[in-house]
């Protein structure tokens, strides 16, 4: 029944996505807006509930990020409504993008709700190949090379996910025999473990090649660039969605070795954080258009949702995954508008809108830019001072204290020279370039403000206790 | 004593005979009329009974030369392992011997090649060089790896050893083996895919272009020479990676062994008729995988082993 | 004789890093995936496993007839590039193959210690996967590196096979139906390279 309420949305965007009308860009949102179904019934069962025996299992962590996952997928085809007002694009387009969407979420409901390691690999392998193609609607011979590839560098990804996933299974499989694919299984015998080494090295793998997905450290640059060859919706989708998926795969992963040998966990996460915020802060620095600035932002909040989260931190992390999945997206949905005169027009991009859409648009981008950044009341402030907070409690069990003042010092160091291009950028925004005509439209409009009042939902203390019981 | 002399006067008699079975297959397949299987035999009579002539460039080395490709290869012919029950075998010749002697063989070969002075001579000693460069290593690792897995370093004991009790558990080392040597056979004896043996052409002679220079008596021995090594191959190919029917009484057990030296003969002409020839500077590709599968047998060996 | 078919599988492998013909390539990747089906259907025999034998019949449907035909298909149908040289001089691979292989044989030796399977099918495994980044390192053209794609799977299937006897029969299902999504997405990819931009 509940399944059945899980594949629905699915199904239709599937069906309907075949049917050939010149009103299909309007029609198709509504039909997205069934996500909404599912959603409500998952968080209606009492936790943790077994759906499918023993493969998925709808959890406080996992209803969380599908929660955010849905909103900002309802946000990102509301936006859609409009993409061919600013790009050029043919009708047929979006039938191919939606039924790719469909074959996405039935992805992502597999990889984000699953107990079972393999399944979790099988609904990300789902993800990431229908997000292929949908870098190729546009259609020029950039993207298509850009498609090709993102196709190797995830695929290579993915399977070195998959040699991790099967040596962490060939490590717990004496002992647990067929049960060893379940996270909860493996949650609760790990210390049993006759060899956790392997188990170890299994993880490692695994994280290189999640890590490889993210966008981290050795392989960064590939992101931007298929970011800046598609539209700007497919990027939403990556920031938001795709992301959190592998995410989810991470948390679960890391809340099993945390048991095993923390200080190697830690000190594996810890480098390649250190590492990829140290690159990626220089690479925004000179970023000179919206997407590629974004994307790289994007990467270096990943980078610090899993610092926070091996740091023991598990709330602020949360609290920053959920901030992030909020502001991203809508961020890359307004570029559709931002670069509507041209894509190094950075200068003056907040000016020159007219009437009431135009201000809340104007008004919504600029606190979103500031947001990204920390700035009070947007809830990656408080997740911040959390997740620091949580880094000097760890440390100071250890002995370590002063080496990790010392990196928190420079990470913040780091995170200013972001702070200040992100407020130099606005304020060109702002106050500098010439006065150009932007036209916004409701859709886009409506998409910001239903993320914009997620974001708010979740400075709620309802929403904040939540988080916190999600241990 | 006496199976022993007399396996290797039968090895020294048949060698003509393979190497026109291998052509006789050739042609069979290609619809010609095949030639007679006795066709070495006569080829050897007629050199000998030819007026020897030397070119006049020649020094000293073209005199003495023949004899001394001609002889390593016989003394080879000593060393191989058994292919009767009861023959007496040397058993502490390993790899470098066995190899040395024949790379003794290819360096007279050489000089033979460059002594008269022509272009097309020194051409072919060049080019069997740079194949003879590549085969040396992968020959030596092949032999060795073969040889640990018998259980014994000498070639003689190892091929007594696998027919007698046969590594079940080494299989995917012995598999690597056996197609580098597979490989290492057609490139020293200058078979299709590295070297034609019935061409004249300038650009696609290798050791033609070396004997092209002698005539009589010094090609009849040359000649000898080239089917000696040939069935040396053969032999070990078949001993030692085909390594069944030794325990059989001696008439079956020669029986056996001349159908394993014909099957290799019918697997090569097949090869042979299927396939071009490569180009020189193409050779290396396939001597790189002929390395690089006797090192892989090597370690993979040594895993499981060690 | 599942030694010989892990020997074989490494074999052509190593065939395909020299080859430099495309139809040549998607031959040794069949040799290569009729050598897994197999020897996943004779483990499954030895040790009476089901799922072995049923995922071994589907890799040798899949992987060994469908899949090279599809290619080949393909290959035709958009006038791939025939000619792939590799990028690596035979000269330096014939050194770096080996290097590889002694590098991954010392690394998987602890592994293999901490699995009870034979050390030589692990370390054969391990190996395998880093010949296949090899494989789709040296090639420019596109079509290589998706048949390299596909062998990477087919080492993942094996380490799967010698570490654990068979994953679960709905993650090999998974893998079999996400391979077969790869194909076809692969198959959209190439149409249409696009305007220039």
């Amino acid at each position: 029944m509940i399944i059945f309420f899980l594949l629905l949305p699915a199904i239709l965007m599937f069906i309907v996505s075949f049917v050939k009308t010149d009103k299909i860009a309007n029609l198709l949102p509504f039909v997205s807006f069934t996500i909404i179904i599912p959603n409500i019934m998952l968080f209606k069962l009492p936790y943790p509930y077994h759906l499918m025996g023993n493969y998925l299992i709808v959890d406080k962590l996992g209803d969380y990020v599908f929660l955010v996952s849905s909103v900002v997928s309802i946000g990102v085809s509301l936006a859609l409504m409009t993409l061919h007002k600013h790009v050029n694009i043919k009708k047929r387009a979006y039938n191919r993008f939606y039924r790719f969407f469909a074959l996405f979420w039935l992805g992502l409901i597999l990889s984000t709700l699953s107990n079972n390691m393999g399944i979790y690999w099988v609904g990300l392998e789902f993800a990431t190949l229908s997000t292929v193609y949908m870098i190729k609607i546009n259609y020029t011979s950039t993207a298509h090379k850009e498609a090709w590839n993102y196709m190797i560098v995830d695929t290579i990804a993915i399977s070195i996910i998959l040699f991790g996933i099967i040596l962490i299974y060939a490590s717990a499989k004496p002992l647990l025999g067929d049960n060893a694919m379940n996270f909860n299984a493996l949650l609760a015998h790990i210390k049993e473990i006759k060899m956790p080494f392997l188990f170890e090295i299994g993880f490692a793998i695994t994280t290189v090649g999640m890590f490889i997905k993210l966008g981290m450290f050795p392989m960064n640059l590939w992101l931007a660039d298929i970011e800046r060859a598609s539209f700007y919706p497919v990027p939403a989708l990556f920031s938001g969605i795709l992301e959190s998926a592998v995410m989810i795969g991470f948390f679960r992963f890391s809340k099993i070795v945390m048991q095993i040998d923390f200080t190697q966990l830690f000190g594996f996460v810890f480098i390649y954080s250190f590492l990829t915020i140290f690159i990626v802060a220089f690479l925004i620095y000179r970023a000179k258009d919206f997407i590629r600035l974004f994307s790289f932002s994007g990467i270096e909040h990943m980078a610090l949702i899993a610092l926070f989260w091996v740091s023991g931190g598990t709330f602020a992390a949360l609290l920053h995954f959920g901030a992030h999945a909020f502001l991203k997206p809508s961020l890359f949905l307004s570029t559709g508008v931002l670069e509507s005169k041209g894509k190094y027009h950075m200068a003056g991009a907040l000016r020159g809108y007219k009437g009431i859409k135009g201000k809340i648009f104007w008004f919504i981008v600029g606190l979103f830019l500031l947001a990204i950044v920390s700035v009070p009341p947007s809830p990656m402030f408080f997740s911040e001072i959390y997740g620091f907070g949580a880094m000097i409690n760890m440390a100071k069990h250890t002995h370590h204290m002063l080496a990790m003042i010392a990196a928190i010092a420079f990470l913040l160091i780091l995170l200013s020279i972001i702070f200040y291009r992100f407020t130099a950028i606005y304020q060109s925004m702002k106050y500098g370039g010439t006065q150009e005509e932007k036209k916004v439209y409701s859709s886009e409009i409506i998409a910001l403000i239903i993320l914009a009042v997620s974001l708010a939902l979740l400075l709620l203390p309802q929403s904040m206790e939540y988080l916190r019981s999600i241990s | 004593m006496i199976l022993y002399l007399s396996t290797i006067i039968l090895l020294v008699v048949i060698s003509p005979l393979l190497l026109s079975f291998i052509t006789q297959i050739k042609m069979f397949i290609t619809f010609k009329k095949p030639i007679s299987i006795f066709q070495g035999y006569r080829n050897f009579s007629k050199l000998m009974s030819k007026e020897t002539i030397i070119s006049e460039e020649t020094s000293a080395v073209t005199r003495v030369a023949p004899f001394l490709i001609l002889s390593p290869l016989l003394t080879v012919l000593f060393l191989l392992p058994p292919i009767v029950k009861g023959a007496y075998y040397v058993s502490f010749v390993d790899a470098f011997t066995i190899t040395g002697l024949i790379s003794l063989s290819t360096f007279f070969l050489m000089l033979l090649g460059l002594d008269s002075a022509s272009s097309f001579g020194g051409m072919g000693s060049s080019r069997e060089a740079f194949i003879s460069a590549l085969v040396e290593p992968a020959m030596i690792l092949t032999v060795f790896s073969v040889s640990m897995m018998a259980g014994n370093l000498g070639i003689g004991q190892a091929g007594v050893n696998l027919a007698s009790s046969f590594p079940q558990k080494h299989m995917a080392s012995f598999l690597f083996s056996a197609i580098s040597f597979f490989i290492l056979l057609i490139a020293e004896n200058g078979r299709i895919p590295v070297d034609n043996p019935q061409t004249h052409l300038e650009v696609t002679m290798i050791h033609e272009a070396m004997i092209l220079d002698i005539t009589g008596v010094y090609l009849a021995i040359v000649e000898m020479a080239s089917s000696i090594k040939f069935i040396i191959f053969a032999s070990l190919f078949a001993s030692l990676f085909m390594p069944f029917g030794l325990q059989f009484s001696v008439p079956i057990a020669l029986m056996i062994f001349i159908a394993k030296l014909l099957i290799i003969c019918i697997a090569i002409a097949l090869l042979e008729v299927s396939t071009a020839k490569l180009r020189l500077f193409k050779v290396p590709n396939l001597l790189g995988i002929s390395i690089v599968f006797a090192f892989l047998s090597l370690i993979t060996f040594y895993v499981l082993g060690a | 004789m599942d030694n010989f078919l892990i020997g074989l599988f490494l074999a052509t492998l190593i065939i395909s890093i020299f080859t430099a013909r495309l139809y040549r390539l998607i031959f040794w990747y069949f040799v290569n995936s009729l050598m897994l089906g197999l020897l996943a259907v004779f483990i499954g025999i030895k040790v009476h496993d089901n799922a072995l034998i049923v995922s071994g019949a589907i890799t040798l449907v899949l992987k060994a007839l469908i899949i090279p035909y599809v290619l080949k298909y393909l290959s035709k149908k958009f006038h791939l590039q025939r000619q792939i040289t590799p990028n690596i001089k035979v000269h330096y691979s014939v050194i770096l193959i080996p290097a590889i292989l002694v590098f991954t044989f010392f690394i998987a030796e602890p592994i293999s210690h901490m699995l009870q399977a034979n050390p030589n099918d692990i370390s054969i495994s391990i190996s395998s996967l880093f010949l296949t980044l090899i494989l789709m390192m040296e090639h420019n053209h596109v079509a290589p590196k998706i048949i390299g794609f596909l062998t990477l799977d087919n080492a993942l299937f094996l380490l799967g096979i010698t570490a654990t006897n068979g994953m679960p029969m709905l993650v090999e299902l998974g893998v079999f139906f996400d391979i077969l999504m790869a194909i076809v997405i692969i198959n959209l990819l190439f149409k249409d390279t696009g305007v220039k931009a």
